[in-house]
């Protein structure tokens, strides 16, 4: 709320400081023409001589071009400072969500370390312990990696190993590696549809777009996550919907999820956990095979569907599907050179 | 470790990172405490409006209701109630916010078990011993203010408010050391028991809370002054 209300009042401070502009050319405007006719009066009988009229219709106009450029480069500043102000915010939230995302498992680490070292642990309790501490170093791994990961993402490295693959039984590995891994029952998953397509993909980077929206609706679940999968094309796209039964999204929410460092806070998600780094990764991702990510929720507590398109190798601009394999034949190559060094 | 005294000490754990809880859980149990688990906001305040805690350990970045707004709704119904809050978040914005809800501690992830355990231990023993000194003296009026150290209730004029264990032990320490310089490091030493290199903003935040409560003008003190440099000053 109170972000807010600092937005609001830089809002105010500039349509303040543009009236406060804009009167100030105008009363110029009223001072200049009133005194110009007072003074061609007066010049026209003391000294005509001093009275130029080309050169003063020229500082007029010069003067409200001026003018006008300096109020557009204000907007334009106010608009980008408006923006790194809302970058920052939102950085700041990445940090914060970071560290306690980091200290957690550390701080777990430690407690246990500590009581295994201070109090006789009876041995069934010292193994259950240590296997609570490997599972706490996993997930600091897992997310040293995601911060890592970062570089890669703003680089545009993250997906390099293209190749073409059949898209319905390529979904459906996906698909069944993500329940596994997200524990999620085989009978809570169903499929339906067939494409018949080929697509040039990533596996792997399709693979952490898939993991993220499982992932989603695990956290944003009241209960197990039930999940529809639904596979459609159309003349230049693969279209695969992920839908779930979660809390939903608001139309509000729905806009900015995709941004870099997003979070929701509502009273109504029941895990707050995360780097708010997913969903912006996934469209990144998708974005670089040549497709669209889009979400549809009809609101709160009405479940999600995020929908992705992919171009069709077959179909779509040949040219971009030979462009994301050409990237891994270099990629390829270059590996293969630093492995002969 | 474990220890006779906290035998019966109720201990509402609230902490949604299972490793973490079943860590602490464990400790807590084998340091005497009965301990109860909450894995979130909804939990925890259903937990404490059924059941009678000596202490509640909060973290804030738990699911439905976070930590501040557990807390706050705790204070609601028990102003007295000791509250730990354990968090990753090591922001002063946060401690301040806690300190201001009127939680009586702050620890941050990473802890050491030694100094949690302590810490726990103090603030029962603190609810504790002002429960056996409350009785000595329970009223003391001055001006337009009148504390009443037993039921924890300031009353400023025709306005009453509760009072935290803390902050009822606070005054009671400035009473009893009235026209005296009383250093930071003296209150968080003997007031919080706890060793005054740790924290000294606490101590500001808790004078601040207290000069809105009692003062005319809290921006100008009359009762609890700042002394530049040396501490603070109690005077009628």
């Amino acid at each position: 709320m109170q972000k807010r209300n600092s937005l609001f009042y830089y809002v105010l401070v500039f349509t303040s400081a543009q009236i406060a502009w804009f009167s100030l050319l105008g009363l110029w405007i009223y001072w200049y023409v009133s005194n110009y006719v007072i003074m061609t009066k007066v010049g026209e009988t003391v000294a005509p001589q001093i009275i130029s009229e080309v050169s003063n219709v020229y500082a007029l106009v010069s003067g409200l071009i001026l003018l006008v450029l300096i109020s557009v480069s204000m907007s334009l500043i106010f608009i980008y400072l408006t923006k790194q102000m809302n970058i920052t915010r939102l950085y700041d939230n990445f940090i914060a969500n970071i560290t306690h995302e980091l200290r957690s498992p550390l701080s777990s680490i430690q407690l246990y370390l500590e009581t295994i070292n201070s109090r006789n642990v009876p041995e069934d309790k010292k193994k259950e312990f240590i296997n609570l501490m490997m599972k706490d170093a996993d997930r600091l791994n897992k997310l040293i990696t995601s911060i890592l990961n970062i570089s890669q993402l703003e680089k545009k490295h993250l997906a390099y190993n293209f190749h073409v693959f059949k898209f319905d039984p390529l979904i459906n590995e996906l698909i069944n590696e993500a329940s596994e891994q997200f524990k999620i029952k085989k009978s809570s998953v169903s499929i339906s549809g067939n494409t018949g397509c080929r697509s040039v993909v990533d596996r792997s980077a399709i693979k952490i777009v898939i993991n993220n929206l499982f992932d989603n609706a695990v956290k944003y679940s009241n209960g197990p996550a039930k999940l529809k999968i639904d596979l459609v094309s159309n003349d230049k796209f693969v279209i695969l919907k992920v839908s779930d039964s979660g809390i939903g999204i608001s139309p509000r929410d729905q806009k900015n999820i995709f941004q870099k460092f997003q979070r929701i806070y509502n009273k109504n998600i029941t895990n707050v956990k995360g780097t708010g780094l997913g969903l912006y990764w996934a469209k990144e991702i998708i974005k670089y095979h040549g497709g669209k990510i889009s979400v549809n929720s009809a609101g709160i507590g009405k479940g999600t569907t995020f929908t992705i398109e992919l171009p069709i190798f077959q179909t779509a601009k040949r040219r971009r599907g030979k462009r994301l394999l050409k990237i891994t034949r270099k990629t390829k190559q270059q590996l293969e050179a630093s492995d002969e060094i | 470790m474990k220890s006779e005294q906290f035998k019966d000490n109720k201990i509402l754990l609230v902490e949604d990172e299972e490793s973490l809880a079943i860590g602490l859980e464990y400790n807590l149990s084998e340091e005497g405490f009965d301990v109860t688990l909450a894995k979130d906001g909804k939990q925890a305040l259903y937990e404490f409006n059924s059941k009678t805690f000596d202490l509640i350990v909060l973290d804030i970045m738990i699911p439905y209701l976070d930590g501040f707004e557990v807390a706050k709704q705790i204070r609601i119904k028990d102003p007295q109630m000791p509250i730990l809050i354990l968090t990753a978040r090591t922001s002063s914005e946060d401690r301040v916010k806690g300190l201001e809800l009127g939680v009586d501690d702050y620890l941050t992830k990473p802890f050491h078990l030694e100094e949690l355990i302590l810490r726990i231990k103090g603030m029962l023993k603190r609810k504790m011993w002002y429960k056996s000194i409350s009785t000595i003296d329970n009223n003391y009026k001055t001006g337009d203010i009148e504390i009443n150290f037993e039921k924890l209730i300031l009353t400023y004029g025709s306005k009453s408010k509760p009072l935290t264990v803390h902050e009822g032990m606070l005054l009671k320490y400035f009473i009893e050391n009235k026209n005296r310089i009383i250093s930071r490091k003296e209150l968080l030493e003997n007031v919080w028991q706890i060793n005054s290199e740790i924290e000294t903003r606490t101590v500001d935040t808790f004078i601040a809370r207290l000069r809105k409560l009692m003062e005319k003008d809290p921006t100008n003190p009359a009762y609890i002054k700042s002394v530049r440099g040396a501490g603070y000053i109690f005077s009628d």
